[in-house]
């Protein structure tokens, strides 16, 4: 490592500096531990909560003062939950539905977001605003004329509407055509002089190099899709259909709501994404512009 | 070029939409009087079903009055039914029948033509019906009620005894019952207990669906609101004295008032009548504590009232979607003439659902439930009672109803006093108005 | 290493011979790149975006046909004072709420873009609220804003401030209330987008600066901030969209009240649309919402363009 720090033209400063640095730095590192884990704990406070929650009987869930700890611990919502739902059919749905949706957005919208970026065509920057205006239009404006059409296609109560609700979104294609501008020109310029076809760069040159940008596209999308509630319950009416959303609110009923069960079965949702964000995070650590430009 | 694909892509879509709403809304008045031959299936709209098994009882029960009509009850969403229904009707979509959930969205389903005339089947049912009127606009009817609930006062028995309090008696004020909140507070706090004297629940409907039932001259639709001032004087000076727990810790603590009485945390509280089986079913699971409980007439305005004690609550009530064939019409015509008999009442008796008949076979059947209380006060609540909508069928009444909301929150809150408060939601109103 | 540094991404002129033939077979292969989302976005968004605009011409109320009322409902509008309040208060979150998170996620991303050991755990621990389940989101929180029993105000009376602001049952303080636990939800989901963004920027700009002697507050002000353009321009114009349409969290932390005090515009749409059935009404509210997002959106486009010259 310090061999390493000699190459640069900056690491000609003393020893007895050095040490002092290090000795600062090695504090500063345990400062900011303590500070970030400090901000952890405060930060997963709901997260302690809803876990709690499931832990314990309905009636004790809201009380004054706040119950931070189950007396007594009551593990039987996390068998219950199974018994009385459906949780591995909404489990199921869920995860076809994300997987589909986080595929196809992904991929038609790193596709259109070349065109958007890389291309010149005329009328290109109206289409693309078209496409950023309707993100200012709030969903439940247009639920009805989208639902009817929805109806007409047939597509209503099948999984398929989520699907397509969800697939062709602008957001995907946003993200992806700001993070191609930060691209250099250059790259792609080199490989039309090469005589690369336009597919071609996409494929061999741009798409790689945006794993990160890829990597969040897919984190979101899955999440969005996973936790989506409205669309689901406007769309999906049949049991067999319920994401693990609607799946949760069947634990109000009017007059009741099971607010321990509905924490089970939020706790039970959050942990796929979780760890799958856990696992997805890590492409999130090489500056692949640099590898980019040297291969 | 690309605006007018755009363009012409609208005005497509916008035709389609159109002729949508032609198409369900010309195929209304179809006949449903002929007789129903052969095996038919018709679908209700209910919700939650798993906890609420009033649809499928109801189906059950007139099945086996008709075995050639099955009755599919098809689950829709607690909170979201009628954002669920309006899309469902919208698209065509929708079930053969559907269930009145909110009485103030009633109108936008019978002014928007989405309701079949069943005057035919209301002038069939007996007197002792209740809410039909409700469901009647300019003479026609558009939906038969099957359940009418009504509020009360809860009351903890054991807990008054702990305070040293005497029980409602079935004539009491709104003062006698401020005054009685406040006993059992300094009582039961004598006493070691930190139970409050009463428990009012978050809801409008608490304050503002006693004073538009009971006031003088009160009428929701005037937009002349003055009547609720001395109703939330009331409660707010509850919370000041310590009586209730206050609006803010209970809004932001999440309170929910089956804990609040079922767990003996409030001696007392005004509350419908759906939640005589809600706390017997909590009880049964453990959820709830076992103690003495029983009903009181909800306290009245003064004591002119007290024979016949004046409450509130909406009936609930199904329609027929009027883009069914004939038969299914027919079908689903018996359905709701089933709906409004006696068998169907006592059926919902046995689970504990206050049925919209309340006669003597009715009551009989409801404290013949294993847990309820049978107390004499108890009884007589249930059996007489003069109660009225909470919800006026009207164009005006959920823009209204969402004024006072907003009023209500803004007073309990402690934010505006009550009378500035009501007196911001009549500008709006009147600037609504028009 | 650093021997094949490339100079900032600065863009270079295509040098292309002029043609009508090549233009259009340019304009050609762009459209097949869009196409296959296109398709899709524009059956399915664009087409109800369309209607949606239609409709705010007419009196329709979902059923039965929609009778077209020229500009009526944004006459109406003018004289509708709850339309003003939530106007006013949808403005005003936006207007915490943005730089706040900004700020926030990116100062987060640029903290958690090291290699600093658990880095993943934190990054995770960051995006955890955004997928923490809105009700717990909101009964936690408020029971911290408690004015009597919460621990914000037990901690602010520990400090001595005697009248702690009562937070969500304030009408003065439930706005900023909401602002911030919405921050909190938020800053995850934009440092994720930050975080993308640090990885495009190549790390031979930072070398090329410590040559040039530039210290780390230099660097960040002339590497970071100038390379991360094309991210800030997204991160802002969702955040700005994302801030104007706020509806889920107002609704189950406040439901817009005390009173009005935290009546946003999305809320007004539903409350107009599907409790009071006048959807050609709620379409212009919409169509009022629409305008101030692409407004904002066009006048970063337009900033955003002229900085990358």
């Amino acid at each position: 490592m310090a061999t390493l720090t000699l190459d640069r033209p900056t690491a000609a400063t003393p020893r007895p500096e050095r040490d002092a640095r290090k000795r600062r730095s090695i504090i500063g590192t345990i400062v900011l531990y303590v500070v970030l884990i400090g901000a952890a704990a405060v930060i997963m406070l709901p997260f302690f909560w809803m876990v709690t929650s499931s832990l314990k009987t309905n009636n004790q869930v809201f009380t004054v003062p706040i119950q931070w700890f189950p007396d007594p611990v009551v593990w039987s919502n996390y068998v219950d939950i199974w018994a009385k739902s459906d949780m591995s059919t909404w489990l199921r749905n869920t995860l076809i539905l994300s997987v589909a949706v986080t595929f196809l957005q992904v991929f038609t919208g790193s596709f259109a977001a070349y065109g958007f970026s890389k291309m010149r065509f005329p009328g290109r920057d109206v289409l693309f605003l078209a496409y950023i205006g309707t993100i200012a239009v709030p969903w439940q404006a247009y639920m009805i004329p989208q639902f009817i059409l929805m109806s007409k296609f047939g597509l209503s109560n099948t999984l398929w509407a989520i699907i397509a609700l969800q697939a062709f979104g602008a957001f995907g294609v946003f993200l992806m055509k700001q993070y191609y501008d930060s691209i250099p020109e250059e790259l792609s310029e080199a490989a039309r002089i090469d005589g690369l076809s336009e597919y071609s760069i996409w494929r061999r040159i741009v798409l790689p190099l945006s794993g990160p940008a890829v990597a969040t596209l897919t984190l979101l999308t899955f999440v969005n899709t996973w936790n989506d509630y409205l669309g689901p319950l406007i769309y999906l009416r049949d049991r067999d259909l319920w994401t693990i959303q609607i799946g949760l609110k069947t634990f109000v009923s009017q007059y009741n709501a099971e607010y321990a069960l509905i924490m089970t079965g939020s706790v039970l949702s959050v942990l796929p994404i979780a760890i799958i964000f856990m696992l997805g995070q890590r492409y999130f650590v090489q500056g692949i512009a640099t590898a980019g430009l040297k291969g | 070029m690309k605006r007018t694909i755009m363009m012409s892509a609208a005005a497509v879509a916008a035709a389609t939409l159109v002729l949508a709403g032609c198409s369900s809304g010309t195929d209304n008045d179809s006949g449903g009087d002929g007789e129903v031959t052969g095996e038919v299936t018709i679908t209700l709209a209910g919700w939650s079903l798993s906890t609420t098994p009033e649809f499928q009882i109801l189906a059950d029960a007139f099945h086996e009055q008709n075995p050639n009509i099955t009755v599919e009850v098809l689950e829709y969403d607690a909170t979201e039914y009628d954002t669920q229904m309006i899309a469902d009707l919208a698209a065509g979509t929708a079930p053969d029948m559907y269930v009145q959930k909110n009485l103030k969205n009633f109108v936008t389903y019978q002014d928007g033509g989405q309701l079949l005339d069943v005057s035919s089947v209301a002038a069939e049912l007996g007197d002792d019906v209740d809410g039909v009127e409700a469901y009647t606009v300019d003479d026609v009817t558009y939906a038969i009620p099957y359940r009418q609930d009504a509020w009360y006062l809860y009351y903890n028995k054991d807990l008054f005894d702990a305070a040293g309090v005497a029980h409602p008696d079935g004539s009491w004020t709104w003062d006698d019952y401020a005054t009685a909140a406040e006993d059992l507070a300094a009582g039961l706090s004598a006493a070691g207990s930190d139970a409050t004297g009463t428990y009012q629940h978050g809801w409008q409907s608490v304050v503002q669906g006693f004073a538009n039932a009971q006031a003088d001259g009160a009428d929701l639709l005037s937009g002349e609101w003055e009547y609720l001032v001395p109703y939330y004087e009331r409660a707010v000076a509850l919370q000041d004295a310590g009586a209730q727990v206050d609006f803010g810790t209970l809004t932001t603590n999440s309170l929910t008032y089956q804990s609040q009485f079922g767990t003996q945390l409030a001696a007392m509280m005004p509350m419908g009548s759906w939640y005589v089986a809600t706390l017997l079913a909590q009880q049964a699971s453990g959820e709830a504590d076992t103690f003495n409980w029983g009903f009181a007439p909800a306290p009245q305005l003064d004591d002119s009232t007290t024979e016949e004690p004046v409450t509130f609550a909406d009936p609930t009530g199904i329609g027929i979607n009027p883009a069914v064939d004939d038969d299914v019409a027919a079908a689903a015509m018996e359905f709701l003439t089933f709906v409004g008999s006696e068998e169907a009442a006592s059926a919902l008796a046995e689970i504990g659902i206050t049925p919209a008949i309340t006669n003597d076979v009715v009551t009989e059947t409801f404290f013949g439930i294993e847990g309820v209380p049978t107390d004499e006060l108890s009884q007589f609540t249930f059996a007489n009672h003069d109660v009225r909508p909470e919800n006026p069928v009207d164009v005006n009444t959920v823009v209204l109803q969402n004024i006072l909301g907003d009023a209500h929150t803004a007073i309990m809150s402690g934010s505006v006093s009550p009378a500035d408060g009501i007196a911001e939601a009549m500008d709006r109103a009147a600037a609504e108005l028009g | 290493m650093a021997t094949t540094v490339a100079p900032a991404p600065t863009r270079v002129p295509r040098q292309r011979p002029p043609g009508s033939r090549l233009k259009l077979r340019n304009t050609f292969i762009g459209w097949t790149f869009i196409l296959p989302n296109f398709i899709g976005f524009a059956v399915l968004t664009l087409v109800p975006v369309v209607i949606l605009f239609y409709m705010a011409f007419t009196s329709w109320n979902v059923f039965g046909s929609a009778d077209w009322v020229g500009l009526e409902n944004f006459r109406d509008l003018i004289s509708d004072r709850t339309f003003h309040t939530a106007l006013l208060n949808t403005g005003y979150y936006a207007l915490l709420h943005i730089p706040l998170t900004l700020a926030v996620s990116l100062g987060l991303a640029l903290l958690l873009n090291t290699k600093l050991r658990g880095v993943a755990f934190f990054r995770t621990v960051a995006f955890f609220p955004y997928i923490t389940s809105i009700v717990a989101i909101a009964v936690v929180w408020n029971m911290l804003f408690s004015p009597e029993s919460g621990p914000v105000n037990q901690f602010l009376m520990a400090l001595g401030i005697d009248n702690p602001p009562g937070w969500t049952t304030s009408t003065t303080w439930a706005m900023p209330a909401v602002a911030l636990v919405s921050t909190w939800r938020d800053m995850g989901y934009y440092m994720l987008l930050f975080l993308a963004g640090l990885q495009a920027i190549p790390g031979e700009l930072y070398e090329a600066a410590r040559v040039d002697g530039a210290n780390k507050i230099q660097r960040f002000w002339n590497v970071t901030i100038p390379s991360l353009r094309p991210t800030t321009f997204f991160v802002t114009v969702m955040l700005t969209i994302g801030s104007f349409k706020v509806f889920d969290l107002i609704l189950v932390m406040t439901d817009g009240g005390p009173g009005t005090a935290t009546l946003v515009l999305s809320q007004y749409i539903y409350r107009k649309g599907f409790e009071e059935q006048q959807f050609g009404y709620a379409s212009a509210v919409a169509i009022v919402l629409f305008l101030i997002c692409i407004t904002v959106t066009v006048v970063q486009f337009l900033v955003n363009k002229r900085r990358n010259r």
